[in-house]
């Protein structure tokens, strides 16, 4: 709160116990009367309704669901696509051969079950048509992949003409599946990996690098249920290593690129261009115990994240402050310094004991939705004041809103410059800042504010940063 | 042959001075034909004369730095292109617009040299239809004003309008300019 009055004198003043409840009866009036507020009665009920949509995208169809999943596994899929059609082709024949040819294969199976003696599975003592079909379709596929073991062949003129159709329809569906299995061989083969399914990566988080940090990073993030579970790692560190660690995690879905993260072709791999953040961490890929990880590299790594896309969200940790700098060049949104904190937690041990032990808490917090975290504020509270929106954190939840996260719009240069000077010259700016491939807006970044005014007005790039 | 009294009234910085007057600036003037393409006036010249087109279109075009896949080139840029209404240009233009085409009666060309000796001239001027156009001297100017100074007040407050006009792009390209600089700078 913005009060006028010293630290040190809050607990000098002497407070009677009659006063304390005066001022806590005064306060549970205004909080009655904020509780209720139109405003939090009628979030309460979007925020319902948006609970129940939710549920029910959640119980989609799974009928349609599992067409969806066919379906997309058909497109994509060259070897399935053939083999589907290759077998169909079959079916189709043998149909064909069965109701051209019955008479011959009926002879046919009753001969073969009467010689080993045993009995028809579908009719009982005569073929039916089921078994004529079962044989039919047992030679087609004997005749289709070239085994020929002519324990059945056609008999007359007609028979023989359609086989000689089948074989030679044969050929070209033969070779089209070899074709098929060859090549898809050669792109595992060529990409190193089986190929990442595009429609999956959207949001997610691509982490470069691997240290001892990474359990514990991707634990937490798994322990947030809000956040994206899908995750990429990118590191050259032993696949079994990768595995053992993220084993386990109930929420996350994590893949594992095992190439240098450096190249711009394995970054696009992991589909940056659509990737919610992309955080690089000081890599100890091969590296000894003793050895430090070269920080080079995630200088290197954000550049080219950002020529990839301009508006990727980089979240770099370095080790050395030296290159903090290099880092803010390459246009890192979040730089990360390790000891950053470690002289101010240790002064405060000195001068307000319980400060640092407070922090460590709260951001050593695992427990599941315990500790500080950023919430959405419903849109409809935009415009209000944080006192406000203060008040429906704590009655609606009971989480205590500590201040706000706000995501500041780039600079933009075509904005600024407006309508004032000649447009040749405005174009000609544009022009020659597009041709240098300098972006005429600056990215998005996230600035806090901590317990602001009670008049603070609140607009759509806030978001809530709550003790829960 | 000279111009009518009325084709110089015609003008943005005459159309204040008495329709006597204007014939007395006619006196003076004579018009010129020529050919789309030719250039009237040549950016960095300095010259004590204004050119006034009684009809035709004309392009202002300045040679601008940029930089080209090879380094940098020195490269013409079309500002805006002038066109008379009245009489309007008697052929299309030989090639489109890229920039605004601004519209008027009739128009002058380097009014500064009416107040300046030797204005350097600030961009390039090409016909780009066939032009009907006359040129009015600083001198014969001058010495009109020393026997009329009522033709004075009216012809300069237009041109201090222009001149003020041009500040005020100026310092906007200046600050425009700066932040690009500075924002380039940053990247």
């Amino acid at each position: 709160m913005n009060t006028e009055t010293p630290l040190d004198q809050i607990q000098d003043s002497e407070v009677s116990a009659k006063e304390l409840d005066e001022v806590l009866d005064a306060n549970k009036d205004l909080y009655d009367k904020l509780n209720q507020i139109p405003e939090i009665e009628a979030i309460e009920a979007i925020s319902l309704e948006e609970e129940i949509t939710t549920e029910r995208e959640d119980t989609a169809n799974p009928f349609s669901e599992l067409i969806d999943k066919i379906n997309s596994f058909y497109r994509e899929n060259e070897l399935v696509r053939y083999a589907s059609w290759a077998l169909l082709l079959i079916l189709l024949s043998t149909s064909a051969l069965t109701y051209l040819e019955y008479e011959m294969f009926k002879d046919s199976v009753k001969s073969h079950t009467d010689e080993i003696g045993g009995t028809f599975i579908f009719g009982e003592n005569e073929p039916n048509v089921l078994d004529t079909f079962f044989h039919t379709f047992w030679w087609s596929i004997v005749t289709f992949t070239t085994v020929g073991y002519g324990d059945v062949s056609p008999v007359t003129h007609l028979g023989k003409f359609l086989t000689i159709i089948i074989m030679l329809l044969n050929f070209g569906v033969v070779t089209l599946l070899g074709g098929a299995v060859a090549s898809v061989l050669v792109a595992q083969r060529l990409t190193g990996d089986d190929t990442l399914d595009e429609n999956k990566f959207d949001g997610h988080l691509v982490i470069a690098g691997w240290n001892k940090t990474v359990p514990s990073i991707l634990n937490l993030i798994d322990s947030n249920k809000d956040s994206n579970s899908v995750v990429i790692l990118v590191n050259e560190t032993d696949k079994d290593i990768i595995q053992r660690s993220i084993a386990g995690y109930e929420r996350l879905d994590i893949t594992h690129i095992p190439e240098n993260f450096t190249n711009e072709s394995v970054l696009r791999k992991a589909f940056l261009d659509k990737a919610g953040a992309f955080m690089i961490l000081p890599d100890s890929s091969g590296l000894l115990p003793h050895e430090e990880p070269d920080e080079d590299k995630t200088v290197l790594t954000c550049l080219t994240a950002k020529s990839i896309s301009e508006a990727c969200n980089v979240i770099a940790h370095v080790l050395d402050v030296e290159n903090v700098s290099h880092l803010q060049r390459a246009n890192a949104n979040e730089i990360v310094i390790p000891d950053e904190h470690v002289p101010h937690l240790l002064a405060k041990h000195v001068t307000d004991p319980g400060v640092p032990q407070f922090f460590d808490d709260l951001i050593l917090q695992e427990e599941d939705d315990k500790g500080l975290q950023e919430v959405k504020i419903p849109k409809t509270l935009n415009g209000q004041t944080h006192n406000k929106i203060s008040a429906f954190f704590k009655f609606k939840y009971g989480w205590l809103l500590v201040g706000y996260a706000i995501r500041k719009a780039g600079f933009s240069l075509d904005e600024q410059m407006g309508e004032s000077g000649s447009p040749l010259i405005r174009n000609m700016i544009k022009e020659q800042l597009d041709g240098a491939g300098i972006n005429l807006t600056s990215d998005e970044h996230v600035i806090v504010e901590i317990n602001p005014a009670d008049d603070y007005k609140i607009d759509e790039k806030h978001s809530a940063l709550v003790l829960r | 042959m000279n111009p009518t009294a009325e084709q110089i009234q015609k003008i943005n910085h005459f159309s204040k001075v008495h329709i006597d007057m204007c014939a007395k600036i006619a006196d003076v003037v004579q018009i010129q034909e020529c050919e789309p393409k030719e250039q009237l006036l040549t950016e960095g010249d300095t010259g004590d004369t204004m050119v006034l087109v009684f009809q035709g279109q004309v392009e202002v075009s300045k040679d601008m730095m940029v930089k080209t896949a090879s380094g940098f080139a020195t490269s013409r840029k079309p500002i805006i292109r002038l066109e008379t209404t009245d009489p309007r240009p008697s052929a299309a233009p030989e090639t489109e617009p890229t920039v605004f085409v601004v519209e008027a009666p009739a128009f002058g060309i380097g009014e500064f040299s009416l107040v300046l000796d030797n204005a350097i001239r600030t961009a390039h001027v090409n016909a780009t239809t066939p032009l009907k156009y006359g040129v009015l001297g600083l001198e014969d100017f001058t010495n009109i004003v020393k026997d009329n100074p009522e033709i004075g007040g009216s012809v300069y407050f237009e041109v201090a309008k222009s001149a003020v006009n041009n500040l005020a792009t100026a310092s906007g390209d200046i600050s425009n300019l700066t932040q690009a600089f500075f924002f380039a700078l940053t990247r």
